[in-house]
């Protein structure tokens, strides 16, 4: 009994009369208390941006490209669909400043020299002495130099025949609007009837062509009437209306696009200046974008490069693009719109290929959080049948939110010429006034490859 | 294609009540006029190159009540946003500027605030009384 009360009396863990010195706690692992935070649930700027990073953590920690482009997209709100083939006026200037774009008029400087010596046809070799900027020359060892010379070098890579390339060109022109026999065009479908067959059978017959010289071509895909689409939010804004009422928003943008054809291959293109380039300006415009016109909708976010993320050809190389029935030149010298011409094929080779880049990027798991670590380079050529624009796009730069763009002294450059006609006109079979710098030029973005091919 | 001769129609340019681009004017006009109207309108007469034009029509509400509670109707009207051709720009003048004041008014001024401002001290009583009333005493 005494025992028994003794042994009550006595607790388990009380060290009472017994001669054991307690021995010193022993340090905590790690802090005593979970990190102070802000709430998660709460509506205040704090609990916002703590929801805000743990979306991105959701986003960083995603383990397939296609997860994370899920999870990027997921949340549907209004958002304001941009239309590269536009007919707003100055819509260019918009389009750079929503995409950080600088537009520098011209090719880029790699492009000036000569990359494959042409058999001077009547052409001459365009700055055979040029210095090079470090960047491609043809894959078989040649100098452009030897464009001097227009026999061709004792060489592997044979001369690119000027009177051949003409040949396929007036061939697959005069196939298309003289040769064949066509009823006349429907109401506004000018570009479908003749124009549009043209240019595919004219990029695909040169990159047929060409693939012989140029191993990348010979490795590429060529997609007829694809579908590009990019999402990206640019600033910020205050919800006018609605039951959101009150609360900053980002400005939710999206394109859709559907370039006439796209070549997309396995390698990527080489940068043409390096990353941190600064070569202008960017237009800032203070007016909302609904001012342009442009309108909201609310759809599915899609970011789509023309082919699936398991796609191995998943890097751009050229777009080509044809002007639609509404955008033609005859409407805009009729309405004394001069220079809005060259503003609608600016306007769609700065969207397209803005779009075709960093949806290129982001299939490579690069997004606005995680900015691109090497540039992402595409081309395109915006074209109505006979006048052709030629554009080259360099991404340097997805951060466009409000946030990281506060420290982003990267800018996006878009290199595009003016349009120029390919020819005066089409007669009795005979293409009259035929013009062989375009030529040349699209013949160059056709054969531009990296380096190491 | 109908050709109006001496329109009967009026364009009010007015103030825009957000921010609009520099080559936008905003008008508010007739009910029946279009687009090609309106652009019409401003090259021939006024001889203003008019480069895009779009419209909406403005609601007028439905909700105020009279003193008879009738619901009384504020009337609609059509709103012509203008863009300008060849590069013009246009900013909504300032109709109330600050008028230069010469010393005379400004003094009579400053004499007229201090005059009602002692005026207001009086009608308010000691401020060491603390707010109560001056009939209140023992």
């Amino acid at each position: 009994m005494a025992a028994l009360g003794a042994r009550r009396l006595l607790r388990p863990g009380r060290r009472w009369f017994s001669e054991t010195v307690p021995a010193a706690p022993s340090p905590p692992a790690g802090p005593l208390y979970p990190p102070v935070v802000a709430s998660v649930t709460a509506k205040s700027k704090a609990a916002k941006s703590r929801r805000l990073q743990r979306f991105n953590q959701r986003v960083h920690a995603a383990a397939t490209v296609e997860e994370k482009l899920r999870l990027y997209g997921k949340l549907q709100r209004p958002k304001y669909a941009v239309y590269p083939q536009t007919f707003a006026l100055n819509a260019d200037r918009w389009y750079r400043s929503f995409t950080k774009t600088v537009l520098v008029p011209g090719m880029p400087p790699r492009a000036a020299a000569a990359k494959a010596p042409v058999a001077a046809a009547g052409t001459t070799p365009e700055a055979g002495g040029a210095p090079e900027p470090g960047a491609e020359a043809p894959g078989a060892a040649e100098a452009p130099e030897a464009a001097k010379a227009p026999e061709p070098a004792a060489g592997a890579a044979a001369y690119l025949d000027m009177g051949e390339l003409r040949s396929i060109v007036c061939d697959a022109l005069l196939q298309e609007s003289f040769y064949q026999k066509k009823k006349r065009p429907f109401l506004y479908r000018d570009q479908d009837h003749t124009p549009g067959p043209f240019l595919t059978q004219l990029v695909s017959t040169l990159a047929a062509f060409l693939s012989g010289r140029n191993p990348l071509l010979a490795a590429s895909s060529l997609d007829l009437n694809p579908e590009v689409n990019y999402y990206w939010h640019h600033g910020e804004e205050v919800v006018v209306h609605g039951h959101r009422k009150g609360r900053v928003d980002p400005v939710r943008f999206q394109i859709d696009d559907n370039p006439h054809l796209q070549i997309r291959v396995p390698k990527q293109l080489p940068e043409v200046v390096p990353l941190e380039s600064d070569l202008g300006d960017v237009p800032v415009i203070d007016h909302k974008p609904s001012k342009l016109p442009l309108f909201k909708r609310q759809y599915e976010n899609k970011v789509f490069i023309g082919s699936k993320v398991a796609d191995p050809c998943c890097y751009g190389h050229t777009q080509f693009h044809l002007l639609p029935d509404k955008l033609k030149r005859e409407r805009f010298i009729r309405e004394r719109l001069e220079d809005q011409i060259e503003v609608v094929y600016r306007s769609n080779g700065i969207a397209s290929l803005f779009a075709w880049t960093a949806a290129q990027a982001m299939y490579q798991g690069f997004w606005s959080e995680a900015d691109v670590t090497r540039p992402f380079v595409s081309q395109a050529v915006v074209t109505d049948g006979k006048y052709f624009a030629f554009f080259c796009y360099q991404l340097n730069t997805l951060a466009l939110t409000a946030e990281t763009i506060k420290n982003n002294p990267r800018k996006n450059i878009c290199w595009g010429t003016d349009s120029k006609p390919l020819y005066d006109v089409v007669e009795d079979g005979n293409v009259k006034g035929f013009n062989d710098e375009v030529l040349l030029q699209l013949v160059r973005f056709l054969l531009n490859r990296p380096t190491e091919l | 294609r109908l050709r109006i001769f001496r329109p009967n129609f009026f364009m009010l340019a007015v103030r825009p009540g957000v921010p609009q681009p520099e080559d936008t004017v905003q008008f508010r006009v007739s009910m029946e006029m279009t687009k090609l109207d309106i652009r019409n309108y401003l090259e021939r007469i006024y001889n203003v190159p008019v480069a895009a034009v779009r419209t909406r029509i403005q609601y007028g509400a439905n909700n105020k009540r009279n003193h008879r509670n009738q619901r009384v109707k504020k009337p609609d009207y059509k709103v012509a946003y203008v863009q300008l051709g060849q590069g013009q720009t246009f900013q909504f003048p300032n109709l109330f500027p600050e008028k230069e004041q010469d010393s005379e008014t400004r003094s009579f001024d400053d004499f007229r605030d201090k005059y009602m401002e002692k005026e207001k001290q009086k009608q308010e009583g000691d401020p060491r009384r603390g707010g109560v009333p001056d009939w209140f005493g023992l």
